[in-house]
């Protein structure tokens, strides 16, 4: 009701009230009274004016409202009477609902969510299973004849081969160069997928037979970068790794992020390797069992490019499209959702710890109301405003941390995991973390409107409170779940503190170079014009006898990759070797100047020198891990070796370096340690004699420079003046590659450890209000003690020592279950393990300190306790 | 000096002053002190409700839908609020009239049992 009509009605019932006595007057007066006389009757007669006001505006009222607000009123003075104990509980609210709304925001959008596609459950990939003694495995990559059998033969489902991923491939267009990302799709993948090109069309049958013409379709965004968006764009001409290829269509604005390269030509997928993936649509009248039995239907064709093997079953089987697309992002997310999950039960079981420890002051005050005649409706009506306010307090700054916190895991993890710079802030999921709060602090907070059923209200009163509740299955209860939320800090704490050690343990190893002032950029050279090895070599010559010259340059060299990143490996043999079963190393092609610019030390013999050429002796540099892998430790120099088809006298080994970190073999060998970082047995032969390595992997040039600007200038202009067409990549400092290798884990040892940081905190807060309420409530019987001789210090020990055993209790408990659940990251603690005892002990001395300050607050305040005041007063 | 009004709607029956209210409305509308000198006089000055519990009455009645209030001129030419007894309060008056004759008679025989 507003002020300007309250005030109307006020002076509409102020006037009648004055007419009433005006006749009442004139009536007493006509009955022969004096004026003064009618007057003192009239009002005598009329009773308080006041009180009948006062009665009307009751009346007059917005009832529930009214009550409400009053409600509110009330719930507002007892929160800021209480300040701390509020704010500790809106904090928590808000950490909570936050932290939790936000990482399942994340996990929604990318495990959960299904595909901006058409019928997403009726798309999936078609997965090659073997199955044998040692168990079943079931991939995705397919081979030539599993794919022609598909296509040929699976009725219930529309199938289309792809080859997964993107390269790098040179496109040329008014005659400057740049790098696109090109895969090869065949016929029909645009159709299955269910994204119709908005230009033109997709690639025929015929397009994509062998021989077919070259055609490509482009994305949206790379059609309008390149093509600058012409309508006209079909039958246009692009050159890609220098051939001419015709456009034929381009793809919608909007398509899933798995669409991701900018120009698709077409697959011919008949090849032996398994390089190809085959996504497959049900067709309308069939089900994915229909389609798995007739896959399983097909016998032995598909597999007639495989080595026959009689142990191994081999079949077809549909695997879902959306799980494959999102392996790798699923092993953080889901980490991530069990620790918030943690976060979350600890922070309801905080505010259910800390509102009934207060629930004994309450219940006192309610019995006082009660006496006075409030009814118990208006109690519980009152608790449950209360909470409800505290809750929706809670619930608003819980609804501000998770969109930061969502923009702040989009800022550090967006690099790591590129699908997450598009996630939003999901409302769903902030509706049931913050239903699921205020459910916890309205159970909770009600506790004392129901305890107070089993209070007499005139002990209630006049006691101290804690003599007259059930006490006893309250503190167990009180005291459990302090346990149980210790114990489950703990668990994060081991979780979060291993992930840490196994960074730390990443970050000391030795790189063994100095990658102090390096940069790199890489170039591709999938171009018509380096078909031929020699004209690879001459453009390495050309560029780097610029680079020696350019001043601020120290060194420059290139290689088929850098330290920190992965090499492509090979088989080979040695000269004389006993069996002919291949040996396995990384191999890399490198120029003279490679051991110098990188600064890996050459331990025994010679590094790669300039009369290592074609036409000159074959010679290797291996590394010492190859010494320790295949020569047990043994020298390498003066060993000949086979790589691949070379024949003749062999490679003679003619150095042997230092081990460098690597981000990843491609294989696996017992005494190697597994990535993200690790040192594998590797072979080094000169680029000059690199032969078909040479067209393998995009080479990269390294420089060491003065600074970044020097550096990105002199390479792109050395390669440049080697090559106006040949497009250069980004420049990279050597320390922000080594970064990235470790990126991952660092994002999850952070995310862990923050949440683990807020689950302890959450945990000593729960302590202490526990301890401090313990305090509170027993303040009648510490002040009997002190009287009857009881020392302060006594008191203090035996109030810290009760905390301290909660602690205890809550560690070993915690400690016991972080066994098990610390299986779950096992896969992310490759060097470490899951048993590492400076974490446990870390962790252990860590929550001590914790509770020990926790629980000495309050026992300190037991200590300060006055006997003759608390006697008198409690 | 008269007997000093001691009661107040609170000694009345509950709903008794709504039920005298209508009634003295039945005659037609009256503004706050008729309605009040009206209940007085019927009863021979021995109902002497304080008048200005007439008034929470007269709005919890007026909202029920029982009365109408409009402003009007008293024979004092003097502005006061008149209440009106509508179709629906005559309907409630004939139903608590029937009742109350009821209770008094039950009342009666409780109290004064004849034969």
């Amino acid at each position: 009701m507003t002020w300007h009509r309250r005030s109307a009605l006020d002076r509409d019932r102020d006037e009648e009230f004055a007419a009433h006595l005006g006749e009442a007057i004139d009536y007493y007066k006509a009955r022969g009274l004096s004026a003064d006389e009618a007057a003192r009757l009239a009002r005598l007669r009329f009773g308080n004016p006041r009180a009948y006001r006062e009665q009307l505006d009751e009346l007059q009222r917005l009832p529930v409202l009214d009550v409400l607000a009053r409600d509110v009123r009330y719930a507002l003075r007892r929160i800021r009477q209480a300040p701390g104990f509020h704010a500790v509980i809106i904090v928590t609210l808000a950490l909570a609902i936050g932290a939790t709304s936000a990482v399942f925001s994340l996990a929604d959008a990318i495990l959960l969510r299904p595909l901006p596609l058409p019928d997403p459950d009726r798309l999936a990939v078609v997965g090659y299973q073997r199955v044998s003694a040692s168990g079943a495995y079931t991939g995705p990559a397919v081979d030539g004849a599993m794919w022609a059998a598909v296509r040929h033969h699976a009725r219930s489902v529309d199938a289309a081969v792809f080859i997964y991923g993107a390269p790098d491939v040179n496109f040329v267009a008014n005659g400057t160069a740049s790098i696109v990302r090109s895969q090869l799709v065949g016929e029909g993948y645009f159709r299955v997928l269910g994204i119709p090109p908005a230009i033109g069309r997709e690639f025929t049958r015929a397009e994509a037979q062998p021989g077919g013409p070259a055609v490509a379709i482009l994305s949206h965004d790379f059609w309008q970068r390149a093509l600058q968006g012409r309508p006209d764009a079909m039958d246009q001409t692009i050159r890609l790794r220098g051939e001419p290829y015709t456009v034929v269509g381009v793809l919608p604005a909007e398509v899933p992020d798995f669409v991701d390269a900018d120009v698709f030509t077409p697959l011919r997928a008949v090849g032996q390797g398994l390089n190809y993936r085959v996504v497959a649509r049900l067709r309308a009248d069939a089900t994915r069992t229909q389609a798995n039995a007739e896959l399983a239907a097909l016998g032995d064709e598909p597999f007639a490019m495989q080595r026959p093997n009689a142990s191994v079953t081999r079949r077809l089987v549909l695997v879902d499209l959306q799980e494959t697309l999102v392996a790798a992002a699923r092993e953080p997310i889901v980490l991530l959702g069990w620790a918030v999950g943690a976060v979350l039960v600890i922070a309801c079981v905080n505010i259910a710890v800390l509102l009934l420890a207060r629930s004994a002051t309450r219940a006192r005050e309610i019995g006082t109301r009660m006496a006075l005649g409030g009814s118990r409706m208006a109690v519980v009506r009152q608790l449950m405003v209360e909470a409800g306010l505290v809750a929706a307090l809670g619930g608003a700054a819980g609804v501000f941390v998770a969109y930061a916190g969502l923009e702040g895991l989009k800022a550090i993890g967006g690099t790591t995991f590129s699908e997450w710079e598009r996630v939003t802030l999901d409302a769903r999921t902030v509706v049931v973390s913050f239903g699921l709060s205020v459910l916890t602090s309205l159970l909770f907070g009600l506790l004392p409107a129901w305890q107070t059923s089993r209070v007499d209200v005139q002990a209630a009163i006049a006691g101290s409170g804690s003599r007259s509740i059930a006490g006893g299955s309250r503190h167990l209860l009180r005291r459990g779940l302090v346990v149980a939320e210790v114990a489950l800090s703990v668990v994060l704490l081991v979780g979060g503190g291993l992930l840490l050690r196994q960074l730390l343990f990443l970050q000391a190893l030795d790189s063994g170079f100095s990658p102090a002032n390096l940069y790199t950029t890489s170039v591709s050279l999938q171009d018509a014009r380096y078909r031929d090895p020699a004209a690879i070599v001459r453009v390495f010559d050309a560029s780097l006898e610029r680079l020696d010259r350019t001043p601020g340059i120290e060194a420059a060299a290139v290689s088929q990759g850098v330290p920190y990143q992965r090499l492509l490996n090979m088989p080979f043999w040695f000269e004389r070797q006993a069996d002919d079963e291949p040996k396995i190393a990384n191999i890399a092609y490198v120029t003279p100047g490679f051991f110098r610019t990188l600064g890996i030390d050459i331990v025994r013999g010679r590094g790669i020198a300039d009369r290592d050429r074609s036409g000159t002796p074959a010679v290797v540099v291996v590394n010492e891990m190859f010494e320790r892998m295949h020569l047990d430790g043994g020298s390498a120099l003066g060993r000949r070796l086979r790589i691949g088809n070379s024949e003749g006298a062999g490679i003679e080994v003619v150095g042997v370096s230092r081990d460098v970190q690597q981000s990843a073999a491609g294989f696996l060998l017992t005494g190697m340690r597994r990535g993200p970082l690790l040192t594998s047995p590797t072979v080094y032969l000169p680029a000059a004699q690199g032969g078909d390595l040479l067209r393998a992997f995009a080479p990269v040039w390294t420089v060491r420079a003065r600074s970044a600007r020097d550096a990105a200038e002199a390479m792109s202009g050395a390669i440049a003046a080697a090559d106006p067409l040949l497009p250069t990549g980004p420049v990279r400092s050597m320390a922000e590659t080594a970064s990235r290798v470790l990126a991952q884990p660092r994002l999850i040892a952070q995310l862990v450890g923050t949440l683990a940081a807020a689950a302890l905190l959450l945990a000593a807060i729960g302590i202490y209000g526990l301890l401090a309420h313990v305090v509170s409530e027993r303040t009648r019987e510490f002040g009997i003690r002190l009287a009857l001789g009881a020392t302060t210090g006594g008191i203090v020990r035996a109030v810290a020592l009760s905390g301290a055993a909660l602690a205890g209790a809550g560690a070993l408990l915690g400690i016991g279950l972080s066994f098990p659940a610390s299986a779950l990251i096992a896969s992310f603690l490759p060097d470490l393990g899951t048993r590492d005892v400076p974490t446990y002990a870390g962790v252990s001395l860590t929550l001590v300190v914790i509770a020990l300050v926790s629980s000495v607050l309050p026992a300190l305040r037991a200590g300060r306790l006055e006997p003759v005041r608390v006697l008198r007063e409690g | 000096m008269r007997r000093r009004p001691k009661t107040t709607d609170g000694d009345l029956l509950g709903g008794t002053l709504d039920m005298l209210i209508l009634r003295t409305l039945q005659s037609g509308s009256k503004h706050g002190f008729a309605i009040a000198r009206s209940i007085a006089e019927r009863s021979d000055e021995v109902l002497l409700v304080e008048e200005g519990s007439l008034y929470p009455a007269l709005h919890r009645v007026e909202r029920r839908g029982w009365i109408r209030a409009a402003w009007g001129v008293s024979e004092n030419n003097r502005r006061a609020k008149f209440y009106t007894l509508t179709a629906k309060g005559r309907a409630r008056l004939a139903e608590e009239s029937s009742r109350w004759r009821e209770l008094a008679a039950a009342v009666a025989r409780v109290m004064e049992p004849a034969s």
